[in-house]
């Protein structure tokens, strides 16, 4: 690759993960010179593959890749550059310590099948809960993928593209508009309660309404992360996260977007209010019109640019916006496949633990006090199903993320405790896959605070930012909600901008769109 | 022809033949201060009213009792502030004997013997709070700033029937616009933090402001005051502001004691309408509403006696009305399902104590200006959130919040001198309690004794003074006076059941699915605290329809 002048770049991006991939790869297709510079050895950020063992190899630290954007891998031709996706979404199993738990398949008719060994009540309930999520799929999609609308026009009247939303949210009828009125505000324990009467099934459904974030089921706001859940799932990445970040990587560089690794951005440069360049490494600097930064938001604003490059207020603001970390990631290598008690034998990709809402609640509750559950809740990837090349043959590894393990532990995190969350999340599973306390060969325990060093995420926040009602309607504030900053040329697309996180490429996407309208 | 004397004679027929036709132009279904409002506008208006109250006393959960030989109690609600003024005013309802003292201060004892007390008087209030922040006295006049501007706003679209987002007509949709609008011209920075009152927890919202906890542990209380979440919630910010929006003559966030108890709202309220000509009966529990091909005819009573009206207006809970007073069939099954999940869930409790001495607080012993306010049992913010914690898993608090008032230092009235009431009210207590809500029973004294026991912590003579104690559920609530479920303010205040949604979208104007059936209480916008918005909204909405 010819290395190019420091000055020739039109985009310099901060981060090479997913949505700077993403990003670069968008507008390196549009014609223009990108940089794209990551802190790490590798790309890939939180979706990036690790050898946390010899020979075995954990997907990223999200695991879940079920919700990319599938009008991104056609607008950037993924699959020329070897990305391939399963036809289907994944089934999810949720176990049970007594009994065969329940495995969510994706199919609605069969998923209602063994629903009915439950209830024939929430059999029924399940085939209208689906149906009513597809019915409002394209509206909720339709604000996740765009970006959010401007509400106000400048001459003070009301935008076109929010009346554009408010349309096809009226052209739901007046039922299903007025249930998504309502959802919006409400706890996932309630709504889930209106539906169904089967515990087990109303804990696997909330899991991923309180991942990532300081909430419950029982929180409110959690009911509109569900349905954002569930309106964006479809067929999992083949290869998982790793997969999708080599795609993503050979995407970008075919379309000439340069990369460096192991450049750590320093500094935001500025000149008369615009942003000029990026400082790496201590010291190199380097030129260009736009920079995008996809790193966090709060080390954006409050740590990368120099003082008094943005007000008071929104200082404030981004100090004020939440992202405490509630995430630890335990990568785990077994020597053998792993045997779930309740399903023996069946291919499993997708287990999340809990068996009720209370459960679940009660798993949570102690992440206010700096603590966590000595029963966590878990959210397992199980790769080798789809991707051979992870463990040694016959041997497997799984991925497990642990819900609502503080950064700040009471006390403090240090070696011990780090073995004491692992027992735990070894004792968790080892109540629905016996045994796999032997088949260990190795154990990595990541918390928050390992997250925050490895990967440059505040306090481990695996969202960049907390998923809470306020922070997803406007995310992260008013003045940087579509992408750009008060900083002329500077802009924000990581997982703390519209969408959200996750493994959804939305954000780089849309932030490239933003940029691209703009120059 | 026509003469004086014939003219004369035949209005005596007629006024003759209305009351023998005993048809009222509207009854009121209970009569709670919303009732009694709506009530006295209605009678006001000219229409000829009839209020049917369950007990043998008015005002529901506002009402005033001699429970114990010379003390008086305000059994239920035990503070007012949310009554708006203008309906103070358009009822006379001081000539009717309302009078409110504005509680001079808000008092926080704590464990190790300090305590913070905010007085009305800013100078004063600085000086406390300094104590604990320098930082944090700066901020809470400027806190106190924009939450004003943000409850100015909101206060608009509480004082007037919600817009309705989901209604076809074009009209409704010009208001929608304009509201929004309106949302602009009030800057983008109310804006965005009027989004974030919305949907942050009250600690979240105050992080945002204050450091200590000192000060952000009682703040905190009134986002969950009748909800059934912690204050670490997300939606609770909101309700802080719906409390914030108190008012006494203009003057925001300021509370007081009704002069005689809070039962004097009430009975103020029925003596104006009593003024207008509206009848008021007792002791007339009504077991349906009289329901013809689609049209509510009237009411029947527990014993079979049918009274009929032109209209009726309901100030009794949603599921009580819908589900419990109509017919199986009179209303579509969709709409009833709705109602049904509409979240009742009471949380709270209320513990009523006769002292035959003033109870000492050790933090600051003896009488004075800073117990003549609430008193609030909240040390921390993990202590309300454990609280919390303990009654999502059907158990009442061990360590419960608790806002306590003595309304006799400043109301002599109320008891024999030298001796008090102690109103205590009490989070949580959770009406699906382990066992089921037909238990409550057998666990209400361990109840109040583990509110007791909590209060003697900082008010070590307070047991040896007890003459007398009631201790309230909200079983008992809900058997007392009819609150659905003990919810206080007739259903969660959460914000998929406020505005153009409560009790449900799309009668959330004071109509109801019957026609000529009206709700007019707690349950219906702008929801519930002793305001008297519903009661006056339903009544205006339907003068306003009739032309009057």
């Amino acid at each position: 690759m010819n290395h190019r002048e420091k000055t020739d770049y039109d985009v310099i991006i901060i981060g090479a993960g997913h949505n700077g991939l993403t990003a670069g790869a968008v507008l390196a297709k549009k014609g223009r010179k990108v940089l794209l510079l990551e802190q790490c050895s590798q790309v890939g950020g939180l979706a990036a593959r690790e050898e946390f063992h010899s020979g075995y190899t954990a997907p990223g630290v999200l695991h879940d890749t079920s919700g990319v954007r599938h009008g991104l891998i056609q607008a950037l031709d993924l699959r020329l550059h070897g990305l391939k996706v399963n036809p289907d979404p994944p089934s999810i199993y949720a176990p049970q310590r007594k009994g065969k738990g329940l495995l969510l398949h994706h199919d609605p008719e069969r998923a209602a099948a063994e629903i009915g060994l439950f209830s024939t009540k929430d059999a029924e309930g399940y085939k209208e809960f689906r149906a009513f999520v597809n019915r409002v799929r394209p509206v909720v999609n339709g604000v996740l993928d765009n970006t959010p609308p401007q509400l106000f026009d400048s001459g003070g009247g009301v935008g076109w593209q929010t009346l554009r939303r408010a349309w096809s949210v009226r052209r739901l009828g007046k039922r299903d508009m007025a249930e998504l009125l309502r959802i919006v505000p409400m706890c996932a324990a309630d709504w889930l309660n209106e539906w169904f009467e089967t515990d087990l099934l109303k804990a696997l459904l909330a899991g991923p309404s309180v991942y990532g974030t300081f909430m419950g089921p029982r929180s409110p706001g959690s009911a509109l992360n569900l349905l954002i859940w569930e309106c964006r799932k479809g067929p999992l990445v083949v290869g998982g996260a790793g997969a999708l970040v080599d795609a993503l990587q050979r995407a970008a560089k075919a379309y000439g977007a340069d990369i460096r690794t192991n450049a750590q951005v320093d500094a935001i440069t500025t000149e008369g209010g615009r942003a000029t360049g990026v400082s790496i490494n201590g010291g190199e600097l380097l030129e260009s019109k736009f920079v995008i930064a996809t790193c966090d938001p709060k080390q954006t604003l409050l740590d990368l640019l120099p003082s008094g490059a943005i007000n008071e207020t929104l200082e404030h603001r981004m100090g004020t916006f939440r992202a405490r970390g509630t995430t630890a990631k335990v990568n785990v290598a077994l020597d053998k496949r792993i045997q779930l008690a309740g399903r023996p034998g069946e291919p499993v990709e997708m287990v999340r633990t809990g068996e009720s809402l209370d459960e679940l609640e009660q798993a949570f509750d102690p992440v206010k006090y700096g603590r966590y559950h000595e029963r966590p809740s878990l959210d397992i990837y199980i790769p080798a199903i789809t991707d051979s090349a992870c463990a040694p043959e016959g041997h497997s590894v799984l991925s497990v993320l642990v819900h609502f393990v503080p950064y700040h532990l009471k006390g403090r995190w240090n070696y011990r405790e780090r073995e004491s969350l692992g027992a735990a999340v070894v004792a968790t599973l080892s109540a629905f896959a016996p045994g796999i306390e032997d088949s260990i060969e190795s154990l990595e325990v990541l918390t928050a605070m390992e997250l925050e060093s490895r990967y440059g995420i505040t306090e481990g926040q695996i969202f960049h930012g907390e998923h809470a009602l306020d922070q997803l309607l406007i995310r992260p504030t008013p003045e940087c909600a579509r992408y750009g900053t008060p900083v002329e040329g500077l802009y924000m697309c990581g997982s703390g901008s519209h969408p959200g996180g996750g493994l959804t490429c939305a954000p780089g996407a849309l932030g490239a769109r933003a940029v691209l309208t703009n120059s | 022809m026509m003469n004086r004397d014939s003219t004369l004679s035949r209005r005596t027929v007629l006024s003759a033949f209305r009351i023998m036709s005993k048809k009222y132009d509207a009854i009121v279904v209970g009569g709670g201060h919303n009732g009694l409002i709506c009530a006295a506008y209605l009678a006001k208006a000219g229409k000829k009213v009839l209020v049917l109250e369950m007990r043998h006393v008015l005002g529901g959960a506002a009402v005033s009792e001699e429970l114990y030989p010379g003390f008086t109690f305000s059994v239920f609600s035990y503070v007012v502030s949310l009554l708006r003024p203008h309906i103070i005013r358009e009822l006379n309802l001081t000539r009717h004997g309302l009078e409110i003292i504005p509680l001079e201060c808000s008092f926080l004892p704590l464990p190790d013997g300090d305590s913070l007390c905010r007085w009305a008087d800013p100078e004063l209030t600085r000086r406390e709070i300094m104590r604990f922040s320098s930082r944090d006295a700066d901020m809470y006049p400027e806190f106190g700033l924009a939450l004003k501007k943000i409850a100015y706003f909101v206060k608009r679209i509480v004082d007037n029937p919600a817009p309705d987002p989901t209604s076809s007509n074009p009209i409704e949709l010009l208001k929608m616009l304009r509201l929004a609008k309106s949302f602009r011209s009030v800057g983008d920075d109310l804006v965005y933090l009027h989004t974030k009152l919305l949907t942050m927890s009250a600690v979240d919202f105050l992080d945002m402001w204050f450091e200590s906890d000192v000060l952000k542990a009682p703040m905190s209380v009134s986002g969950i005051i009748g909800t059934f979440l912690g204050v670490r919630s997300p939606g609770t910010a909101y309700v802080l502001l719906h409390h914030y929006m108190g008012e006494i003559d203009g003057a925001f966030r300021a509370w007081g004691f009704s002069k005689g108890g809070t039962g004097q709202v009430s009975l103020a309220a029925a003596a104006a309408a009593r003024e207008h000509g509206a009848e008021i009966r007792t002791e007339a529990p009504v077991v349906q509403f009289l329901i013809r091909r689609g049209t509510c005819k009237g009411v029947v009573l527990d014993g079979g006696e049918e009274i009929l009206a032109g209209h009726v207006f309901s100030s009794l809970d949603p599921q009580r009305t819908f589900v419990g007073l109509i017919e199986n069939g009179q209303l579509d099954p969709d709409f009833v399902s709705r109602i049904k999940r509409y979240k009742l869930r009471g949380s709270s409790g209320k513990v009523n104590l006769a002292l035959d001495r003033f109870p000492d607080f050790s933090c600051r012993p003896g009488d004075g200006p800073h117990v003549r306010g609430d008193i609030a049992i909240a040390p921390s913010i993990e202590y309300l959130e454990r609280a919390y914690d303990e009654a999502k898993y059907g158990e009442f608090s061990q360590r419960p919040y608790l806002n306590v008032v003595i309304p006799s230092l400043v109301d002599p009235s109320l008891a024999p001198p030298g001796k008090h009431v102690m109103s205590i009210f009490v989070q949580y207590a959770p009406y699906y309690v382990n066992g089921g809500p037909s238990s409550w029973p057998e666990k209400r004294e361990a109840f109040g004794d583990a509110v007791v026991d909590t209060l003697a912590e900082y008010c070590p003579g307070l047991k040896d003074a007890v003459l007398y104690r009631q201790v309230l559920t909200p079983w008992d609530m809900e058997q007392q006076i009819g609150l659905g479920e003990g919810n206080i303010f007739q259903g969660e205040l959460s914000l998929e059941q406020l505005l153009f949604q409560r009790p449900t979208a799309g009668w959330a104007r004071y109509r109801t699915p019957i026609k000529h059936l009206w709700l007019c209480g707690s349950g219906a916008h702008p929801g519930g605290g002793v305001m008297g918005a519903p009661g006056e909204l339903a009544a205006k909405t339907f003068l306003g329809t009739l032309g009057g």
